[in-house]
């Protein structure tokens, strides 16, 4: 009897990532993965996601409350992966029989070979359910075998993936002559690692791993809070580090890439003011963005709709400046609206003032549809601060002074006051606290912050377009708020390394960069709400938050009344 | 502490690094003000290229990308001896979009040129970006006027484009609506993108200077659907001609809805050169017999001689005919970067090939020949090819008849 | 004497609290209302429309009004029961649209759907139907119930993040171009009344809406699961008390939600004409504002703020923002939405018909 519930579960588990797989080539990303390789001519990271999905089927097949025997795993394993498998085997037949790209443009022929290995429906669908077995049998062998094999193994996978899928990146930081040169002709071709890269990646990997796991246990006895959060701090600092320098050695694309990274990251640190500590739920936070970026573009831009032409250094601090005053403007009508309410209402005083920024009815002063040009780069002395490069660098800087701001702000009475209001505003009325005044600051103060880094964003393009400036940016921020830990400024950074950074890297997944998006938001919602990096107080929060819930749920457990 | 010195050590030497200034240098047997390119015997020479390769335009840049790679297969493949690498970014037809890919490819060591983009508001950050790279970008469907004006900032130098100005394509609408259909008054509507409100101006100032009237400039937002209540008040202003040269989903709403409003049965449309597809047939539905847009000639006489046996290869190739109407100009545009290489490479003994980067410029400014979509030869300001304005009209509401030249068919100038 | 030391009072004390926060609150009410008096008066001085173009205008906001009135429906009934604002339901009305696109194209093709138009368009809704009815059941099932009891930001995020899913998963499957619903013979030409007009397919949509409405009102109000939900949407503990079975309501919400935005999204589809993935996220907020409008929470308050705003859509730019002589002001009517809506959450969050939902208690 057990072994039939057990198999039950397996099955049910199995067959929803084979739904997820049937998902992902119905929608045409499994196909798009597919063109990237991993090792050239071997795997794909299309092949590699299929095998990966039995993998994951057979390791999760049965839960851990069950308490299972290992012959138990090993076979719901094997049965988990072949019903991951099913689906996507019975997807192929059907594409192969029935017409079925005149609807579904994915499935074209190419999918079709990818999922057949090219072998023919027949055999195909055969190697299919056969991969599927096979794989949910190392799955569910992953998951029974000692810890130490086992995280040796995956991190020795996930480095061969990860060298493979960002070879661009990694050749483009290798890319000198003499024996590093020597390195990278060895591991890579043009667009993937060579089959004796992958090797080396793998056996250097698990070595350098291995290394590491014994070297933890030597140290001894497990450290304590305190060593803990230094080792973090220290970790953490490295990191931003390795952040600093890595434009200098990687070239103008990458130091692109993190001044974008930069920018929102001001950005978060603004939200994060409004919305992590004092619990405004502001949806309108491109707004003050703009402003920024176009007080810094009509009162620097070489244009006929120019103001007046001042320096970069000049026009900054008045962006932020009028930047803080539209922030209050905004703040004042809706002082009285609460929660989702709230998140509503910015979000069409956003709109508004993205639809006018773009209408004809401004554009004598704001330059409408043709937006602003020729807005010039900062000057340092002589020096034109022109390349991407050099821009990061006044990012970091804008950000480092932003942080320490924040940082401050948190731990000051303001910040108090602000995370009072964001548990119950009554309460927080009833100590004594301006909610007025509270609200007010904390919108003008992360409108402060949104200025600036638009200030930067006009300088950096040398042109503002009024269709930079959609809702969609003040999603991106809450949402990397969100999933790098709320109220937590290393979390920001984190979040926007992961929410904007690998999506501007992976730049050819661009058309799906928003699927990833909202599978990534569900998902962390759900799994880790508080974020990847949380402040320890919401760590806290959410977590004893859990307790109460399960308790309020007891009226769920009593029996119903008899009709 | 050491890790506190060795940072502030390391940034004044970043700033450093970090700056590209083009420097004058003398690399093998070339010398150049600018910089000079090596590429070592056997490997590839770069070409990148970025376009709109996303989203509802895709069409557009696919069909450049498509024409590119024709080309690449029509010289072999190879440039004195080195295998053509190509690198296409995707700029999604955005300002940001624009100036990342162009960033990705000015950090491409040894990218030699570069081509497209589609749209003018990519090209506006990007093309200074790659010239300060060294990198000449050739156009392939960025149309806006201000890229090659005689004022164009010096930082624009590099750039030149193989595809009209919006000058000609308003001037020729403006012709063909006043002088030869004797339009008077003419409403006009954009979609606040860059280059459907410049364009509206232009047609709207040529059109004015002919003798017309514009009873208002009216716009609307590229995702809009509900057209009637502009339509109502356009009918209530009574003009001949509605001039919207914007982009597909908003256009065929009002092409649709303007049969259903009262008032606008003696009213004419007209619109742009965006509208050159099979998805704006179907998306406009049995409205869309019989409207008309102005587009640059691209029948068979007005291109160049080697046209038809482009289509050809074309379809051989991609098995349908094209799908967007600027190929032509892609395939011309890396025509003229081939032969501009050619001209000023030079080869060493041991078989390295240099390329001059000031010296490459002026060789493509200076390269005239007869392109597929018409003699190609660059003005002083970037302008490589000539205009010639048309009127097309489609005759059908199937999809499936689309083609250029047949569906819809040209019918001005006669 | 004394009598007058106490009229004063009151008088002085209601000055002395007057603060900044008035004053704009104010001044933003009679900004808005000056816009709206001034343009309207304006246009109607200036008189460019006839008599037949002003019932256009009429018309054709009361068919975007219906449409918009069906969305509201769902965000409404979900809100009531939920307190969640569901950011993906213009999505659900977009699952619809398409799934009624491919039911349509064939059946038109064969002529089927100009010969027999009920069974044709009974087919079309039908799949509508269940199609956007299955998303939005396993959205409730995948991405809602987790947070049954949590509040704040997670759920919204949440909705947000199904809402991108959705939309890029209908753009992988069917592709980012525009696809075009089928003109059957029917549909195309107008009603005439004397010189008025009304297109047929407004007509139909406008009563078939009105019909399905009425029908999801008497559901409401008449059968057991409808009072359940009523019940659970005033308080969910107490319904529990009573036995009401709460997964069990939100399911039936979640249907009937569902049901109404694939209709609707067909509707819209009938009539627009254009069906691409992106479709359904602006109708959505704008529905959201009607049923603020219209108070949420309350069934017959998001259909009037559903007609109400398709009639501020279609005729406010034509009406005041030309009549203030701004140019091009059709770029502004999202602008009036949004006003709107504003307007409504600062000053009436409870809606024209609605009670106070929106103060959440400490």
């Amino acid at each position: 009897m057990r072994r039939f519930f057990f198999m039950r579960t397996a099955v049910g588990r199995g067959l929803m990532f084979g739904a997820g797989g049937v998902h992902l080539a119905v929608v045409g990303v499994l196909l798009m993965l597919h063109n990237r390789s991993i090792i050239v001519d071997t795997l794909s990271l299309g092949q590699a996601t299929l095998v990966m999905l039995g993998v994951a089927a057979g390791a999760v097949a049965l839960p851990e409350r069950l308490s299972p025997d290992r012959g138990a795993q090993l076979a719901a394993g094997a049965v988990a992966g072949l019903a991951a498998a099913a689906p996507i085997a019975l997807l192929a037949v059907a594409i192969g029989t029935i017409r079925l790209q005149s609807i579904f443009v994915a499935l074209t022929p190419d999918l079709l070979k990818l999922l057949t290995s090219d072998l023919g429906l027949g055999w195909g669908s055969a190697l299919l359910l056969g991969g599927g077995l096979l794989a949910g049998l190392i799955g569910a062998a992953l998951r029974v075998c000692p810890p130490a094999i086992r995280s040796t193994l995956i991190a020795a996978v996930t480095a061969v993936i990860l060298a493979g899928v960002f070879e661009e990146l990694i050749q483009l930081m290798l890319q000198y002559e003499g024996p590093i040169g020597a390195v990278r002709d060895t591991l890579y071709v043009w667009n993937g690692l060579t089959p004796l890269g992958a090797v080396i990646v793998f056996v250097v990997a698990a070595a350098v791993h291995q290394a590491w796991a014994i070297f933890g246990r030597h140290r001894g006895t497990a450290p304590d809070e305190g060593q803990l959060r230094r080792q973090r701090m220290i970790r953490a600092g490295v990191a931003l580090l390795v952040l600093a320098i890595m434009p200098v050695l990687a070239g103008a694309y990458i130091g692109q890439v993190l001044m974008l990274v930069g920018l929102y990251i001001l950005m978060g640190m603004g939200l994060n003011l409004e919305v992590g500590l004092a619990g405004l739920l502001d949806l309108g936070f491109v707004a003050f963005f703009a402003v920024g970026a176009y007080t810094t573009a009509l009162l620097t831009a070489d244009s006929p709709h120019a103001l007046l032409h001042l320096g970069f250094w000049m026009a900054m601090p008045v962006s932020v400046v009028l930047a803080v005053l539209v922030g209050v403007v905004f703040g004042l009508p809706v002082l009285g609206v609460r929660g989702d309410y709230l998140a509503v209402a910015t979000m069409g005083l956003g709109e508004i003032v993205r639809v006018l920024v773009l209408s004809d009815f401004a554009a004598p002063l704001l330059g409408g549809a043709q937006g602003v040009l020729q807005i010039p780069k900062p000057r340092l002395g002589d020096v034109v601060l022109g390349s991407p490069v050099q821009l990061f660098y006044v990012t970091l800087v804008a950000s480092g002074v932003a942080a320490f701001v924040a940082w401050r702000l948190e731990n000051s009475r303001l910040g108090r006051a602000w995370m009072a209001l964001r548990d119950d505003e009554d309460v927080a009325q009833a100590l004594g606290i301006n909610l007025v005044r509270s609200k007010l600051l904390a919108y003008g103060l992360g409108a402060a912050f949104a200025g600036l880094a638009g200030s930067i964003f006009a300088t950096m393009l040398t042109s503002v377009y009024p269709s930079s400036f959609q809702l969609l940016i003040s999603i991106n921020v809450l949402a990397l708020i969100i999933v790098g830990g709320m109220g937590s400024l290393p979390g920001v950074v984190l979040g926007s390394i992961v929410l904007i950074g690998l999506p501007e890297l992976l730049r050819e997944f661009g058309e799906y960069r928003y699927l990833f998006y909202g599978a990534a938001l569900i998902v962390m919602m759900q799994w880790r709400p508080e974020g990847l990096w949380p402040s320890e107080v919401r760590r806290r929060e959410l977590h004893a938050g859990e307790t109460t819930a399960e308790l309020d749920q007891g009226a769920d457990l009593l029996p119903a009344e008899p009709r | 502490m050491a890790r506190h010195a060795l940072a502030m050590a390391l940034a004044p030497v970043a700033l450093l690094l970090g700056m590209q200034i083009a420097a004058a240098a003398t690399v093998g047997p070339v010398t150049d003000p600018i910089g000079v390119i090596r590429i070592p015997k056997g490997a590839p020479v770069m070409i990148g290229a970025y376009m709109v390769l996303s989203g509802p335009d895709t069409a557009l840049g696919e069909d450049e990308e498509r024409a590119i790679k024709i080309g690449v297969n029509n010289v072999g493949g190879k440039l004195l001896g080195h295998p053509i690498a190509l690198d296409f970014e995707d700029d999604q037809c955005d300002a940001e979009g624009g100036q990342t890919a162009a960033t990705k490819l000015a950090s491409t060591p040894n990218m030699v040129i570069a081509l497209g983009p589609a749209c003018s508001s990519s090209a506006t950050p990007a093309a200074p970006i790659l010239w300060q790279a060294g990198i000449t970008d050739i156009g392939t469907a960025c149309t806006a006027p201000a890229l090659t004006a005689p004022d164009r900032k010096p930082e624009y130098d590099g750039f030149v484009r193989t595809v009209y100005s919006d000058n000609d394509q308003g001037a020729s609408d403006a012709d063909y609506l006043y002088k030869a259909e004797g339009y008077k008054t003419a409403v006009t509507v954009h979609d606040g993108s860059p280059y459907a409100e410049q364009l509206v101006t232009v047609f709207g100032n040529d059109y004015e200077k002919l003798g017309g009237k514009v009873l208002s400039k009216e716009a609307v937002a590229p995702t809009d659907v509900d057209m009637h209540p502009l339509l109502t008040r356009i009918a209530s202003e009574k003009p001949d001609v509605v001039y919207f040269p914007i982009f597909t989903a908003a256009a065929a709403q009002i092409l649709r809805q303007s049969k259903e409003v009262p008032g606008l049965e003696h009213t004419a449309f007209f619109g742009g050169s965006a509208l050159l597809s099979a998805d704006f047939i179907q998306a406009a539905g049995p409205a869309v017999v019989g409207f008309r847009i102005g587009y640059p000639d691209i029948s068979a006489s007005a291109m160049g001689k080697g046209y038809p046996k482009f289509v050809a290869e074309y379809k051989k190739d991609y098995g349908e005919g094209p799908i967007s109407g600027y190929h032509a100009n892609a395939y011309d545009a890396f025509t003229l970067a081939y032969k501009a290489i050619m001209k000023v490479a030079k080869t060493d003994k041991a078989g390295n090939l240099y390329i001059g980067r000031k010296a490459l410029r002026d060789a493509v400014f200076a390269t005239k020949f007869e392109g597929i979509s018409g003699p190609i030869a660059c003005d002083a300001y970037g302008e490589c090819s000539q205009f010639h304005g048309t009127v097309l009209q489609f005759t059908s509401a199937d999809p499936k008849t689309f083609g250029v030249g047949k569906n819809p068919i040209k019918i001005w100038p006669k | 004497m004394s009598a007058t030391a106490i009229d004063r009072g009151p008088w002085l004390t209601a000055l002395a609290r007057i603060n900044a926060v008035d004053i704009v609150l104010w001044a933003l009410r009679i900004g808005v209302l000056l816009v709206v008096v001034v343009g309207t008066i304006n246009e109607l001085i200036k008189d460019p429309y006839t008599a037949a173009q002003w019932f256009d205008f009429l018309m054709f906001g009361l068919t975007l009004g219906s449409i918009y009135a069906q969305i509201a429906l769902g965000y409404t009934m979900v809100y009531g029961v939920l307190r969640l604002i569901n950011f993906a339901h213009g999505d659900f009305m977009m699952c619809g649209a398409f799934a009624g696109y491919f039911v349509a194209t064939p059946l038109e093709n064969s002529g089927f759907l100009d010969t027999h138009p009920v069974a044709g368009m009974a087919a079309i809704l039908a799949v509508a139907i269940v199609v956007s009815t299955t998303i939005a059941l396993l959205t409730e099932r995948i991405a809602y119930r987790p947070f049954r009891r949590a509040g704040g930001l997670a759920p919204l995020i949440c909705a947000i993040g199904v809402s991108f899913f959705l939309e890029q998963t209908f753009r992988g499957m069917f592709g980012s171009d525009v696809k075009a619903y089928p003109s059957p013979s029917w549909q195309r030409s107008a009603f005439q009344f004397g010189s008025l007009q009304i297109p047929r397919v407004d007509a139909l949509v406008i009563v078939l809406a009105v019909l399905f409405m009425g029908l999801l009102y008497l559901i409401v109000q008449r059968t057991r699961m409808g009072t359940a939900m009523r019940a659970t949407s005033e308080d969910p503990e107490a319904a529990a008390l009573m036995g009401i079975d709460v997964n069990k309501v939100v399911v039936f919400t979640f249907i009937l939600g569902g049901a109404m935005a694939g209709i609707a999204g067909v509707f819209y589809a009938f009539v627009y004409k254009q069906v691409y993935f992106y479709m359904g996220f602006e109708p959505g907020v704008k529905a959201f504002g009607a049923a603020v409008l219209g108070g949420i929470g309350n069934i017959p308050g998001a259909m009037l703020g559903g007609f109400f705003l398709g009639l501020v859509e279609s005729i406010g730019p034509s009406v005041f923002l030309d009549g203030l002589g701004i140019p091009a002001p059709y770029q502004l009517r999202d602008l009036i939405a949004f006003t709107l809506l504003i307007m409504v959450l600062i000053f009436r969050p409870q809606g024209l018909l609605g009670e106070r939902m929106a103060k959440k208690r400490a």
